[in-house]
């Protein structure tokens, strides 16, 4: 029986929730439904992204569209899941209960897509299901009857290509309706479980205030889910509907029925009565182009030949193709500098903005571009599907550290920055899995290190007649060291403060698509932003306050050398008072001076040092001529005259920035995605001790071994 | 034992390009509910891809992939080659090895 609904439109903005499985094309709907007008930001209290957009119906009345986290089920595993499953039963404070839902389904794999949507139907909102990759169904000889689908399911059914703009129209004409159909929609649930959803639906109706059709949804939810995944911002249930809940469990746990299992079955079955009737499949010879692809892309020789491929052009981009805009921005950073030193009076101010501000700020954007060029890869990866078989392939050697296929993508985008990879762990669900990739993830060598391991290779091997494939050599020893610390860590991590089973992974290969390039851009500027957002922020902050530790209190004579001035300053301070420390890695204070400023960012150390040995920088910063600095470097000496920078200095030098945890970005962000400040201090402590213990072995071996 | 447990093995053993049949699932009930709604429910059928470590599989029409832990924990009754030629017809995205 189909029930009209009042409208929605009548009294508010009505809120319609877009929800369906990973990869069934949510987000291209999405897109083509608001354009880019959305706002992304986070659930409060959860790191689970928040996308809401705005679009207008048929008759130019508003239309609000919350784009939820793509799932399989409304049982939550996961902080994403969990986003999902309460929003829809309403149960979050901050965002409204949607009046309505659209659930995609991906029309190549109905059976499954539709058991969200049958949950979904239970919660008795109008609900619109769009079938979406019509086209990819019928190349893999599947016919679906949709006015048949209607009927079974009793709500509208949106034939649709989202990808190539067909059923959008017809979708918003949908959404433009004040009266959508209200699907009766009943299924035969296992007459055991009966009195349990009876008992714990009056519950949550009496004890948790729930109206009688959420109520018997969420019963039949917790029956199956038990409200594992719970995150900050979501109402707790009712201590009197968690006792019940639990008096069934024992009671079947005690009979030793798996009535859990039971209700999905049950749901598999009435789905599989609603796809007999309307769902053929035709009986095509021949493989599909994602099994021809796949044949390629998982073998077990050719699957690493690809891989390879796709590794090394990434790479090469990412340090390659982003030199320009780096250089162009550098030089643009450094003008405005000098800008600003024109037009404002000398003095505090002008010194902050100039020498505090501008730098900091120049030194995120000046990654920005290989920030770009790496997000748009992962976009392209993921786009074209690819990326879940770089997981798939992966998985055999992650497993051997004790993780799983999924902490892949995170540890790759470290190369670039630990921020994004950080941020990237959100995928996995395992929460032990996620918290030791972030604990590693930043001793994969990211970008920020270069100019540092670049300054070094100058200072080590100087001159134009050493080969360049030398100095590479020693530069991917520098990347091999910081993979294979990151990897050790894990393993000893998995095997100490994080024991538990073996990480279980189970992951979707989605079909092979030809990339929308469109999205992919979209997406990495919505990354990038946030990646701006985030780091910009905290690097300019602490960029403000370095500046004031290197340049207060201020020297007593305003003439001295820039080398005096620092030394006098509260950094310079540090940096003696560290010489104790750092002495035994054969570094003297003004390397210390180098590594406490580079606290802000690694590649501060460079225009530090500048400063520090007294050399003019003209630019400022990390990517100016290193010629005058590798010189002074090699003329600085220790008081009795001996050489500062000997070649072992140098190479250990290297290897303390390859381990220590020398970013305050990162710091903040582990803050905010661990919520707590053990891990990230935990963190600074085991990078940085592994840093210096590892440098003292090696320097005090280099100087047994005579050099 | 019953003639058609004799063929009981777990998913990762199962030869490449065969069809089993979903007949226990071990571990945590959290595990269990997640691979059941992804189609692994009892008495689903499952083609092997490939793998012996981290495994592919086909299931309902979906390719997914499991790590040796998980696919350890999915006990499968390995059918007859024409038995699952059959029933796999219905899922043609299913049809080639790439073994």
């Amino acid at each position: 029986m189909v029930t009209p609904t009042k409208s929605p439109f009548a009294d508010h903005t009505p809120v319609y929730a877009l929800v369906g499985n990973p990869n069934c094309g949510k987000s291209t709907v999405f897109n083509a439904l608001t354009g880019l007008k959305e706002k992304v930001g986070n659930y409060p209290g959860v790191t689970v992204e928040k996308k809401i957009g705005g679009t207008y119906s048929q008759h130019g009345k508003p239309i609000k569209i919350i784009d939820l986290p793509g799932a399989y089920s409304l049982a939550a595993h996961s902080p994403d899941e969990a986003v999902l499953r309460d929003v829809l039963l309403g149960r979050r404070a901050d965002t409204p209960q949607p009046d309505r839902i659209i659930c995609i389904v991906d029309a190549s794999n109905l059976e499954r897509g539709l058991y969200l949507v049958h949950q979904i139907l239970d919660l008795g909102r109008p609900v619109i299901v769009v079938l979406n990759m019509l086209d990819r169904a019928a190349k893999a000889g599947i016919t679906i009857r949709v006015a048949g689908l209607e009927k079974e399911l009793g709500t509208i059914v949106i034939p649709c290509e989202a990808a190539n703009g067909k059923g959008i129209i017809e979708l918003r004409l949908a959404m433009s309706r004040p009266d959508l159909p209200l699907a009766r929609h009943s299924w035969d649930i296992p007459a055991p479980v009966a009195p349990a959803v009876a008992e714990l639906s009056a519950s949550l109706i009496e004890n948790d205030g729930r109206s009688p059709l959420i109520a018997r949804a969420e019963a039949l939810l917790l029956l199956t889910d038990q409200d594992s995944v719970r995150v900050a911002g979501s109402v707790p249930l009712n201590s009197r509907t968690t006792y019940i809940l639990r008096a069934w469990h024992q009671r079947w746990q005690q009979d030793g029925v798996d009535w859990a299992a039971a209700l999905v079955s049950s749901r598999y079955e009435a789905i599989g009565r609603i796809c007999a009737g309307t769902v053929q499949h035709s009986s095509v010879t021949g493989s599909t182009v994602s099994d021809r692809l796949d044949a390629v892309a998982v073998h077990p020789v050719w699957g690493w030949l690809v891989f390879g491929t796709v590794m090394t052009a990434l790479f090469l981009s990412i340090f390659t193709l982003a030199e320009y805009p780096m250089n162009w921005i550098d030089m643009h950073v450094a003008a405005l500098a000098g800008w600003f030193k024109h037009i404002i009076p000398p003095g505090d101010l002008r010194d902050l903005i100039t020498d505090g501000g501008i730098p900091g700020v120049g030194g995120v954007l000046v990654f920005l571009p290989q920030i770009l060029i790496l997000f748009f890869f992962i976009g392209l990866l993921e786009s074209t599907g690819y990326m879940a078989r770089a997981a798939f392939l992966m998985d055999r050697f992650m497993a051997r550290v004790g993780l799983s296929g999924k902490s892949f993508i995170p540890l790759l985008s470290s190369y670039a920055c630990a921020i994004p990879g950080i941020m990237a762990t959100r995928t996995i669900q395992e929460p032990k899995d996620r918290l030791v990739t972030i604990l590693v993830a930043p001793l994969m060598s990211c970008s920020a290190r270069l100019p540092v391991y670049l300054l070094m290779i100058a200072a080590l091997l100087p001159g134009d007649r050493v080969p360049v494939i030398t100095k590479a050599g020693i530069m991917l020893l520098m990347y091999a060291l910081g993979t294979l610390g990151a990897f050790g860590f894990a393993w000893l991590f998995k095997r100490t403060l994080f024991k538990g089973a073996p990480p279980l992974m189970i992951l979707e290969l989605p079909p092979y698509h030809m990339p929308r390039f469109k999205e992919v851009v979209e997406q990495m500027i919505e990354r990038a932003w946030s990646f701006l957002r985030n780091a910009g922020t905290i690097i300019l902050g602490f960029s403000i306050v370095l500046w004031a530790l290197t340049t207060y209190p201020r020297h007593p004579d305003p003439i001295a050398a820039p080398s005096a001035k620092i030394a006098y300053s509260l950094a310079g301070r540090v940096g003696h008072l560290l010489e104790p420390a750092i002495k035994p890695l054969g570094f003297d204070w003004r390397i210390g001076i180098g590594i406490v400023s580079s606290f802000a960012a690694r590649e501060v150390f460079v225009s530090s040092t500048a400063v520090v040995f007294n050399v003019e920088n003209h630019g400022g910063g990390k990517r100016a001529d290193q010629a005058p600095l590798r010189r002074a470097l090699a003329d600085a000496t220790w008081p009795d005259g001996t050489r500062l920078f000997t070649p072992l200095v140098c190479f250990t030098l290297m290897i303390y920035y390859v381990f220590a945890m020398q970013c305050m970005s990162t710091v903040a962000i582990v803050q905010r995605e661990t919520k707590s400040w053990r891990w990230p201090l935990f963190q600074l402590a085991y990078m940085t001790g592994t840093a210096w213990l590892v440098c003292f072995a090696v320097y005090h071996l280099g100087r047994a071994l005579g050099f | 034992m019953p003639a058609s447990l004799k063929n009981l093995q777990p998913l990762c053993q199962l030869p490449a390009g065969a069809t089993g049949r979903v007949h226990e699932l071990r571990g945590t009930a959290d595990f269990c509910q997640r691979v059941r709604e992804m189609g692994f429910g009892e008495t689903a059928l499952v083609k092997k891809i490939s793998g012996r470590s981290t495994v592919l599989c086909q299931v309902r029409a979906a390719r997914i992939a499991l790590n040796h832990s998980a696919a350890m924990n999915i006990l499968v009754e390995r059918l007859p080659a024409p038995a699952g030629k059959n029933r796999i017809q219905q899922c043609p995205a299913a049809r080639q090895d790439p073994r």
